[in-house]
């Protein structure tokens, strides 16, 4: 069985007499929550049956003028396509979290002025992994096992402490950091960019001397080097064309890759089917045609700007900061998740659908491009799929 | 948290070195405890007199994982573990038991293995080929090194 628990969509998990094999404890709560939870359909604060809560969310966006789709990052390809397609029927407006966290990265990688690689090859071949502002042991316990420091790979036999290198960038000491063999913390991540930039070019760096150069030098002497760049990253950048020009130096040096630390299953399964049918990621209007970050969900939020919100498996009350997230309630809120949430509890109306990976198979786009199939495990609640397939076909 | 070792253990002995439990010196029957030879009731002192009430008491705080331990001294403290694999995957024993599954970073394919994941915390099984076991024991530290969150210890350090 899959696990949609975070970006690593763990394949070897097994369920055997009520326990679960192989997950880490995030997957195991996912699984644990998604078999007890008793979630029921509501319509404007009335209990009703699923059926009469779709309907419900029908006319809900049959008479909205101003609609926006929002989530989708953990839900599978074909109902992320189906709401692309409600948002086009309806003329709206459509975003997922990445808008707000790994989009840049994404959109580089797939217009190809980044170079980025699978985490399979990564395993088997890389000998130089970097994390730059991301805290994988707490974000996605098992990356580090699965993929980049401890597991043996096709050509990293030898195990982690000969055959690879692992070092972490960040702000402060994390439980990733401790099991590196170096750490930088830095203040600014744009001047540790610009000094490693100076190093691999052969001048002295203004800053951060003794790090940079020990970076590089270990980056020279190996033959497939990796650097995930996480939150961290992406909020200590203004402009992406610096990550860019490192990227490029250190390719120079040797075979240098980046893949983003993306939390979300299908958060990159998201942005690139909206890329294939618009040309874009995220933060989209049908009605304007064009992407903006004024379209982006928190922007419509404290614009206003929408009276009604089809939010898919996501919680944008708890996620969101305060001030944004305290407008959703104005709007008509119609929410499909699997399991009750903040958002749950101000939603008009509620559908309680299936967890990816457990009540619906399909597919999903992992953060490093890697398409990953999966069955169903059960089939007892409705699916986010059946739920958007009937908005669809009714508006 | 204090850590379960010798040193740690003789500062909460009467350090008298009576000998009434049989040792020489409080600092012997200290490393003994750890190593599951002597157990603490055999220090009467510190049974009997009411002045070591609060001692005992830490004293029995601190040998408690010990009651759980594995033959070879190993102690899981669930509470920290997150179940990301890493002591799973870097175990040399899972490695060489289990190439095509522990080895390469996934859950194990076979029994043979000492480490696994099950709810999400790490369990120990077969911990008679466990490098740390038997008379030709090595000091491996492959399971505690990986772990960020000392979820699990040796009580022989
Ligand atoms: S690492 Fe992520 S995908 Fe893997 S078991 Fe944990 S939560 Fe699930
Ligand atoms: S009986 Fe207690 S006090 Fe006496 S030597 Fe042994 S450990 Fe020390
Ligand atoms: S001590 Fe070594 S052999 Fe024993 S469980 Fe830990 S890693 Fe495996
Ligand atoms: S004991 Fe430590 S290294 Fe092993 S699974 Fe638990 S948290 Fe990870």
């Amino acid at each position: 069985m899959i696990c949609t628990g975070c970006a690593c969509l763990c394949d070897d998990i097994e369920l055997e007499n009520g326990k679960v094999h192989n997950a880490c404890i995030k997957g195991v709560a996912l699984i644990k929550k998604a078999q007890n939870t008793h979630f029921t359909p509501v319509a404007d604060g009335r209990k009703v049956d699923g059926e009469k809560a779709i309907d419900e969310a029908i006319t809900k966006i049959q008479n909205s003028e101003n609609f926006a789709i929002y989530g989708l990052d953990t839900v599978p390809l074909r109902a992320q396509q189906i709401a692309i397609d409600i948002a086009k029927k309806t003329e709206g407006y459509i975003d997922d979290a990445s808008s707000l966290c790994m989009g840049v990265f994404v959109e580089e990688i797939l217009l190809e002025r980044i170079k980025s690689t699978t985490l399979e090859e990564v395993r088997d071949r890389a000998d130089f992994t970097l994390y730059w502002g991301a805290d994988p042991f707490n974000s996605h316990p098992r990356h580090i096992s699965r993929f980049t420091y401890y597991p043996r790979g096709q050509f990293r036999q030898k195990g982690w402490e000969e055959d690879r290198y692992l070092a972490v960038v960040d702000i402060r000491e994390s439980y990733t950091s401790k099991l590196a063999k170096k750490i930088i913390m830095v203040e600014n991540d744009e001047e540790f960019i610009q000094s490693l930039i100076d190093v691999a070019n052969g001048n002295t760096p203004s800053a951060y001397l003794r790090d940079a150069v020990e970076l590089i030098t270990r980056i020279k002497k190996s033959e497939f080097g990796v650097m995930f760049g996480g939150l961290g990253l992406r909020y200590g950048l203004s402009d992406i064309g610096l990550l860019k020009n490192l990227l490029d130096e250190l390719n120079n040096l040797t075979e240098f890759y980046f893949i983003p630390m993306g939390c979300h299953p299908n958060m990159r399964g998201f942005n690139e089917l909206l890329f294939a049918s618009v040309g874009e990621l995220n933060s989209y209007s049908f009605r304007d045609g064009i992407r903006d970050s004024t379209f982006s969900f928190s922007s419509l939020l404290t614009k206003e700007q929408i009276d009604t919100i089809l939010i898919v498996g996501a919680d944008p009350v708890a996620s969101l900061p305060f001030e944004i997230a305290s407008k959703i309630a104005k709007a008509n809120v119609i929410l499909l998740d699997p399991c009750p949430s903040y958002t749950s509890k101000i939603a008009d109306v509620v559908i309680p659908t299936s967890v990816s990976g457990i009540g619906a198979g399909g597919e999903m786009i992992r953060i490093d491009g890697k398409k990953i199939k999966f069955e169903a495990h059960s089939l007892e609640e409705i699916t986010d799929e059946y739920v958007l397939k009937r908005i669809e076909e009714a508006i | 948290m204090v850590k379960l070792s010798p040193m740690n253990l003789y500062q909460l002995l009467p350090k008298t070195n009576c000998k009434e439990c049989g040792e020489q010196t409080c600092m012997a029957f200290a490393f003994k405890l750890v190593s599951r030879e002597r157990e603490l009731v055999e220090c009467r002192p510190l049974m009997e007199d009411s002045k070591y009430a609060q001692q005992k008491k830490e004293l029995e705080e601190l040998l408690k994982p010990l009651e759980d331990a594995t033959e070879t001294g190993m102690i899981i403290y669930p509470e920290r573990c997150v179940g990301c694999g890493n002591c799973v995957v870097a175990c040399p024993v899972n490695v060489s038991e289990d190439p095509h599954g522990c080895a390469i970073g996934l859950g194990p394919k076979n029994d043979r293995v000492i480490l696994r994941i099950v709810d999400g915390k790490v369990q120990a099984y077969n911990v008679s080929t466990c490098r740390r076991f038997g008379k030709n024991k090595i000091l491996c530290n492959g399971c505690i090194v990986t772990c960020p969150t000392r979820a699990i210890e040796f009580a022989e350090g």
